[in-house]
């Protein structure tokens, strides 16, 4: 059996000042078996609001606790359950991708130095934590270069750690730089060991050092079908565009490079463009002139051509999602037939460059990254990068793995791409850039435990000896209050 | 010379002096009721049987066999005599043999009981000033409980006798072990449970020659192999990094929890081979294995293990279906018709 009066009313009475005296002095088990709430008086009281609420009929101002309610009708639904307003469309998903770089609850870390040009050159600076600065920042936004994932947003100011593999890899841009020539690189390795980060290291070097940067963001935006494509008129082979992808990349290109292209004046004139644009005009008005996806594409391969014309600065062509390009696409010919990857335009551009088929004359890089979350199988490229991966190896060249002879899912346009790559395989960080990188994440306030060296390899362990990713989500991403 | 002769031939025997004489007149019995019915023998056999009482056990003993042989054409020259009593002989004839027991707590109500306990007096008399060994480090026995006593001799035994029994089994057995007497060993046998479970002790874990050292663990139906040799910290479950082996940050941990409750993670490296389960039963199964080839290495770390609680294998195991009900413990759902 239920008690009569509700609990919660019951605590809130204070016995000393609720119950009357005449109530209470008359102590027999009766008294004290009636409910309070018919014994119940208004007290004297000067002002409280509660005292003043209007009583319930009934209950003398207590709170009687309905009993079990049986309601009827329980399919229907409640139509005037209030839920809310609905979000707007498109707002899940900009919350979604949502890219916060910045967070004032952080704590600014002290003696933080900003990147400079030849920071990342010096080996010196292996295992150090160093900031991205403003307007770097700006120019790495306007090209993408932030994801999502990244957990930017739990720190007061971007800052990136600069690992072994960073400056080997910056090393090799800046030779291949000063020797007019082109690296060309696809970084690999597994889950979150920090592959787009190290491509935005690249593009930073590349921003500090006035390179021009064209950054892909994603591979999959230009093969899943999800942007609108055309044949290009009077090719054969038949190439496709992707006039309203190309629009959005031209905008991005201007906007980051906006430093570097104020400086530069066209080389070549452009006949074939509606808009006239003469020799010896600025490059921000060849830019600028793309305005609507018609002439998108068109714009584009003249701003190409102006950027591959002799005495430009080195260019860094970047790719994330190398797995989505190195297969069939998801779109169709008129033939509904479907298209392979290599078959779209901008994706054959980037494509002949990784293969060495159109080099830069002004040297530069051409960077891809592969993804593990979010990649299709593409067993040729695999294969193709772990015989790149052997190849390179110093000692072990006896062992380049082999196609699989009863298979025939191979791919022969993948392959030729990936024939003369170099591979840099990315894995855990050392000891040292793993205590390095949590201090700072002690610095910022938002590790809560000393750094010391049970705590550096305790996290180092847990994150499979070394993966930054898996350490920030054991350390920072696992609440431990 | 000849007593001595008499009793070595009465020890061949098996019997004593007195034992002897009855042997013998049973003999003679045993003989004269074959002469009263047979018509066949002779009063010479008997005669011959008179004489051999004085002579050796051993001509007597023969004598039923031979007599037809030796004797058989004086027999047939007395076959028409008259057969006559066997003339008096000197032995003198015993009528009753009472029979000793061998115990001499045969008449007792617990006969086997007060043997043993009576056994175990005596040696504790002879071997009672024998050096003892210090009360920790007496070897472990589970001796036979009262119960069991009662089970396996059917004797109604009673409790204080068997405190005072198994104190003395206590005090025999703390003698010094490289003095103990035989007998004392064989005695304390009778005493000693058929199963010893202080014997079950587990094989130790070594550290092989090159610094590796196995441990074993389950949990549910996981079992985990680990192999840990000093190192920087570095863990592989299955070729796979700690990382890639355990999505969740939870098991990673508990996983590596011997190493980080004894703050021994920078010290040591792990090759682990886990099979069976899912991933919780796997990575507390690798507790278990790490914390036990842990303590190979340093065994002093036992009790901090064991407050870490990474010592003691957890047996709880998926409870069993029951008829009547939907899973293990939920009822059916209730329906009105």
């Amino acid at each position: 059996m239920s008690a009569p009066n509700c609990l919660r009313c019951l605590l809130q009475l204070r016995p000393s000042v609720a119950v009357p005296r005449y109530v209470a002095s008359r102590s027999t088990a009766a008294a004290s078996a009636i409910p309070i709430a018919s014994a119940w008086t208004a007290p004297f009281s000067t002002t409280t609001a509660r005292d003043a609420k209007k009583k319930d009929k009934s209950g003398g101002g207590t709170h009687i606790r309905a009993g079990k309610k049986i309601k009827l009708g329980k399919f229907k639904k409640n139509t005037t359950a209030d839920r809310g307003k609905a979000p707007a469309p498109g707002e899940r998903k900009a919350y979604r991708k949502k890219i916060l770089l910045s967070n004032n609850n952080a704590l600014p870390v002290p003696g933080l130095a900003d990147l400079s040009a030849e920071d990342m050159l010096n080996p010196k600076n292996a295992a150090t934590v160093l900031s991205i600065p403003d307007a770097v920042v700006d120019q790495l936004r306007a090209s993408e270069a932030f994801k999502p994932t990244q957990c930017w947003g739990v720190f007061r100011k971007p800052s990136v750690l600069l690992r072994s593999e960073t400056i080997d890899l910056m090393t090799r841009m800046k030779g291949a730089a000063k020797q007019k020539q082109t690296l060309r690189l696809v970084v690999t390795g597994d889950r979150i060991t920090g592959k787009s980060m190290l491509l935005l290291q690249a593009m930073t070097h590349a921003f500090l050092n006035d390179w021009i940067v064209v950054n892909i963001p994603e591979g999959q935006e230009l093969t899943t079908a999800c942007t609108e494509y055309a044949a290009i008129p009077g090719s054969d082979p038949v190439r496709y565009m992707q006039q309203n992808y190309v629009l959005k990349l031209i905008q991005a290109i201007r906007k980051a490079n906006e430093k570097v292209f104020s400086k530069l004046s066209t080389v070549h004139s452009h006949p074939e463009l509606p808009q006239h644009i003469p020799v010896g005009s600025p490059l921000m008005q060849l830019a600028n002139s793309a305005k609507e996806a018609d002439n998108a594409w068109m714009i584009f391969q003249a701003l190409w051509q102006e950027l591959t014309a002799r005495g430009r600065p080195p260019l860094l062509f970047a790719l994330d999602g190398l797995a989505h390009v190195m297969k069939v696409s998801d779109y169709r010919s008129p033939a509904f037939e479907l298209i392979h990857s290599h078959d779209l335009a901008l994706v054959r551009l980037f494509v002949e460059s990784l293969s060495g088929a159109g080099a830069f004359p002004n040297g530069g890089a051409i960077l891809a990254a592969t993804s593990r979350g979010n990649s299709p199988r593409t067993p040729t490229m695999e294969l193709a990068l772990a015989q790149r991966e052997a190849e390179q190896a110093k000692d072990a060249a006896a062992d380049v793995p082999q196609p699989d002879p009863f298979f025939r899912g191979y791919d022969e346009r993948v392959q030729a791409a990936l024939r003369t790559v170099q591979v840099l395989k990315l894995s855990g960080i050392t000891k040292l850039e793993a205590r390095v990188l949590m201090e700072y994440w002690a610095a910022s306030g938002i590790l809560r435990t000393t750094v010391d060296e049970t705590a550096v390899s305790e996290k180092w362990t847990l994150g499979g000896n070394g993966v930054v990713g898996e350490m920030e989500r054991a350390a920072l991403l696992t609440m431990r209050l | 010379m000849a007593a001595l002769r008499q009793n070595i031939t009465g020890a061949l025997r098996g019997s004593c002096p007195g034992a002897r004489l009855q042997w013998q007149t049973l003999d003679q019995q045993f003989h004269a009721l074959r002469l009263g019915s047979g018509s066949g023998s002779s009063s010479s056999s008997i005669t011959a049987a008179a004489r051999s009482s004085s002579a050796s056990a051993s001509t007597s003993r023969c004598m039923s066999t031979d007599t037809h042989n030796d004797n058989s054409d004086s027999s047939s020259q007395t076959g028409f005599r008259s057969i006559t009593a066997a003339p008096e002989t000197a032995i003198r004839i015993v009528s009753h043999a009472r029979p000793v027991p061998v115990s001499p707590s045969y008449f007792s109500r617990q006969p086997i009981f007060n043997d043993s306990y009576l056994t175990l007096q005596k040696l504790m008399r002879s071997y009672g000033n024998l050096p003892v060994v210090p009360a920790g480090q007496v070897e472990r026995v589970a001796w036979n409980t009262l119960e069991d006593i009662r089970q396996t001799l059917g004797e109604q035994v009673k409790a204080s006798d068997y405190a005072k029994c198994i104190e003395l089994v206590k005090r025999l057995h703390a003698i010094h072990p490289t003095l103990k007497p035989e007998a004392v060993t064989e005695a304390l046998q009778a005493f000693k449970r058929n199963v010893q479970p202080f014997s079950n002790v587990p094989n130790p874990i070594v550290v092989d020659k090159f610094g590796r050292a196995l441990g074993v663990g389950r949990r549910k139906v996981s079992v985990a192999r680990a192999w840990v040799v000093e190192g920087t910290g570095e863990v592989q479950v299955n070729g796979k990094s700690l990382a890639d082996a355990f999505g969740r940050v939870h098991d990673r941990e508990s996983a590596v929890w011997p190493l980080r409750a004894t703050s021994r993670v920078d010290k040591y490296n792990v090759w682990a081979l886990v099979e069976g389960g899912g991933t919780t039963g796997q990575a507390e199964a690798l507790t278990l294995a790490i914390a036990k080839a842990l303590m190979a290495h340093e065994p002093a770390l036992k009790p901090a293990l064991r407050r870490a609680g990474c010592v003691t294998r957890d047996p709880r195991r998926v409870e069993r279906k029951k008829h009547g009900r939907v899973k293990a413990r939920k009822m059916p759902t209730w329906v009105k018709r």
